[in-house]
């Protein structure tokens, strides 16, 4: 087994709501590898959206540790979390996120904006990267003018452009229809494939685990069980350059 | 982040609320205009009390006197009394005067009710004698003819009302004064000088004999020097030891009042600047003598309208103070609106200092641009209220100097920032997780 970029050690997770506790993650213990597509499947509330905010860093855990690359996430104080997330971490939302008042050029720099990377190499590395998303005609078009497949293509360029260690997508295709949700997870998994990067997603959606070499099934805040994933669907194109 | 990215994503998101940005300046507009206008009345009324003063004469002068009494005794400002009181002035007085930093020149001053024949016509005046090389110096003006200089002696200048004051001393008062004035050329003429209030007339007494003068130069009617004859000190104290003299043979009697050669009773001092007047002014009353200036009167004019500026000032202070609560209001529904905004741009790598800077820029340039248009409505407003206040003849003035605006253009961006402060600071504590799950 290859390295693992992140070692997770006994997290839990507790939500206290008035005299209630919520254990959304309960004491859970996970590696992922380097490269590796790893899919944390479970029911609506299992808890697998907490796991990984708390992997991204978004969360501190009630307890245990987050390793990334030999530094404890939930140590970091904000503004190392800030640096942590501009050099190692990617993200694609269920709901794109793009800001609404640039174009789609100017939300895929801006991960290199808060990087203080000048404007012509920034814009150069975006159009490369919406070329790839299959958008460049789109470049400067603002979110309202996009359809949601498109929104999502260019939140999936924003999350690469840096050449982050690890993408987490989190229902990356939940509000998209069938046939453009496998466009994008083809799009996704073969820009991962391509730069060896690690990808963690979280669905619920057992189709969508096919494209995991690991699908880790979650339940009640524990990992129910690990499933090596033989039948790997391949992304159907190397750039993913197809509408 | 950049500063250019920043100032570009600031402008781009106050240009997406365009109305609500323009509604905020417009706040910012209108509590700078009213704070540099107001201001600038203040300002106005100062300059135009200035102009006032400098025409009874020169605010750069200080009038000393001794404590021994003297024509004019003003009241020693303030109740510290010094233990030391001069009683007389001298050429060694007049020396120290001179070594005060600041000072220009100084000369000793004494007056004497004098009169002057000009043909057959008289004219009266209090004579000022000074130290004839100090008088262009003092800051007066010669409309005619020259100041006085060194080395004049029996040489007068004249105040014009002077000039026009003459009369035939034959005639009844009332034909005096329902004759036109006659004409008379003091400049060239043969003018004489007089202790003699009667001369001319059948009581003049023949003991007194006139002495004949030089007059060199006119200065202009009105104002300080209208009514005001010039002449050397040391000619001026010589007519009065001779009129003592004169008066002590007649009567037999010796005046132990007698003013002696070389002792006086008062001085003018010449200041470089008005700056250094007060504190020149300090100087000489350290030494024991009284120092009275027109920056005094000058001052005390200030003071009076002190509380009317003040509250101007203050009307102008409460309109910005809405304005600023106008742009903190604004960036807090900025931040409400952006929540989920400002969420993403912190998972996706921007630092609390990005944030906060953000909204600090956005805040700063509402306040920037109202400045901006502020001033300019003040500077037309300004133009406004002068041409008002000459219509109604008041003093209310508007008069805004640079720095005035500058300072204006500096608190309002100042203001800006301090209104977004407390926003952006919340901005910035946001949780990025709970702002990405907003709808
Ligand atoms: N901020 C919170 N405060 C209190 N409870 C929370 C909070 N966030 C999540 N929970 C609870 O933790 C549990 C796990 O939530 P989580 O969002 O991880 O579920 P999920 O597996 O992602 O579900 P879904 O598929 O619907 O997104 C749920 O029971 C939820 O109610
Ligand atoms: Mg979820």
């Amino acid at each position: 087994m290859a390295e693992n970029v992140i070692k997770i050690r006994n997290v839990k997770k507790v939500y206290r709501m008035g005299q209630e506790k919520i254990s959304a993650v309960n004491n859970i213990s996970l590696n992922i590898a380097y490269g590796e597509i790893c899919c944390l499947l479970g029911k609506s509330g299992s808890g697998k959206s907490t796991l990984l905010n708390l992997i991204a860093g978004l969360e501190k855990p009630t307890k245990g540790s987050i390793i990334f690359n030999k530094r404890h996430i939930e140590r970091m104080n904000e503004d190392q979390l800030a640096k942590f997330r501009q050099q190692y971490v990617g993200f694609v939302f269920q709901s794109y996120n793009l800001l609404s008042t640039l174009t789609a050029l100017e939300n895929v720099t801006l991960p290199l904006i808060f990087r203080k990377v000048p404007a012509a190499e920034r814009n150069k590395k975006a159009m490369q990267m919406l070329e790839a998303v299959g958008l460049s005609e789109r470049a400067n078009h603002k979110p309202a003018q996009m359809s949601g497949g498109q929104q999502q293509r260019v939140s999936i360029a924003r999350a690469f452009i840096n050449s982050p260690q690890v993408v987490f997508a989190d229902e990356p295709t939940g509000n998209l229809d069938t046939k453009t949700t496998y466009e994008m997870m083809d799009l996704i998994t073969a820009l991962a494939q391509k730069n060896k990067q690690t990808l963690v997603i979280v669905t619920h959606d057992l189709e969508i685990a096919e494209y995991a070499n690991r699908i880790i099934h979650i339940s009640d805040g524990k990992i129910e069980k690990i499933q090596h994933n033989t039948n790997k669907k391949k992304a159907t194109v190397e750039g993913g350059n197809q509408i | 982040m950049s500063t250019s990215d920043m100032i570009k994503m600031a402008l781009r998101n106050l240009w997406k609320r365009k109305l609500r940005t323009f509604l905020t300046i417009l706040g910012v507009v209108i509590g700078t205009a009213s704070i540099v206008v107001m201001v600038s009345i203040g300002i106005g009324m100062n300059e135009s009390f200035q102009q006032q003063v400098e025409q009874w004469g020169s605010l750069q002068v200080i009038n000393v006197s001794a404590a021994g009494g003297g024509m004019v005794s003003v009241s020693n400002s303030g109740s510290s009394r010094n233990e030391k009181q001069a009683t007389e002035i001298t050429a060694s007085t007049i020396e120290e005067f001179k070594k005060i930093a600041g000072v220009e020149a100084a000369t000793p001053v004494m007056s004497e009710y004098l009169y002057f024949v000009c043909g057959k016509y008289m004219a009266d005046a209090s004579v000022k004698g000074i130290d004839p090389a100090s008088m262009e110096a003092m800051g007066y003006k010669v409309e005619q003819g020259r100041f006085l200089e060194e080395g004049d002696n029996n040489t007068l200048v004249f105040g014009a009302d002077v000039v026009t004051g003459f009369y035939n001393p034959k005639l009844s008062w009332e034909m005096r004064y329902n004759s036109p004035p006659p004409e008379v050329d003091v400049l060239n003429d043969k003018v004489m000088i007089t202790t003699d209030w009667n001369y001319g007339t059948r009581h003049a007494d023949k003991n007194l004999k006139p002495i004949k003068v030089d007059v060199v130069g006119i200065l202009p009617s009105g104002g300080e020097t209208g009514y005001a004859v010039f002449m050397p000190i040391k000619a001026l104290e010589q007519i009065k030891q001779d009129q003592q003299e004169y008066e002590e043979k007649q009567s037999g009697t010796k005046n132990v009042n007698r003013v002696k050669k070389g002792v006086y009773q008062n001085a003018m001092v010449k200041v470089a600047s008005m700056e250094e007047v007060q504190q020149v002014q300090d100087v000489i009353k350290e030494m024991g003598f009284q120092a009275y200036s027109l920056t005094d009167e000058l001052e005390t004019m200030k003071e009076t309208t002190k509380m009317l500026r003040m509250m101007l000032g203050a009307i102008g202070a409460i309109s910005l103070i809405v304005a600023a609560i106008g742009i903190t209001n604004t960036m807090v529904m900025a931040i409400y609106e952006r929540t989920r905004e400002i969420g993403v741009m912190k998972v996706i790598g921007a630092s609390l200092a990005d944030i906060k800077k953000l909204f600090l820029t956005e805040a700063a340039f509402i306040g920037f641009a109202g400045g901006f248009l502020g001033i300019i409505i003040s500077l037309g407003s300004s133009k406004i209220v002068n041409i008002i206040a000459v219509r109604t003849n008041s003093d209310m003035l508007s008069s805004i100097p640079l720095w005035l605006c500058g300072a204006s253009l500096v608190f309002a961006t100042f203001i800006g920032i301090a209104a977004g402060y407390l926003p952006a600071k919340r901005a910035m504590k946001l949780s990025a997780l709970s702002a990405i799950k907003t709808e």
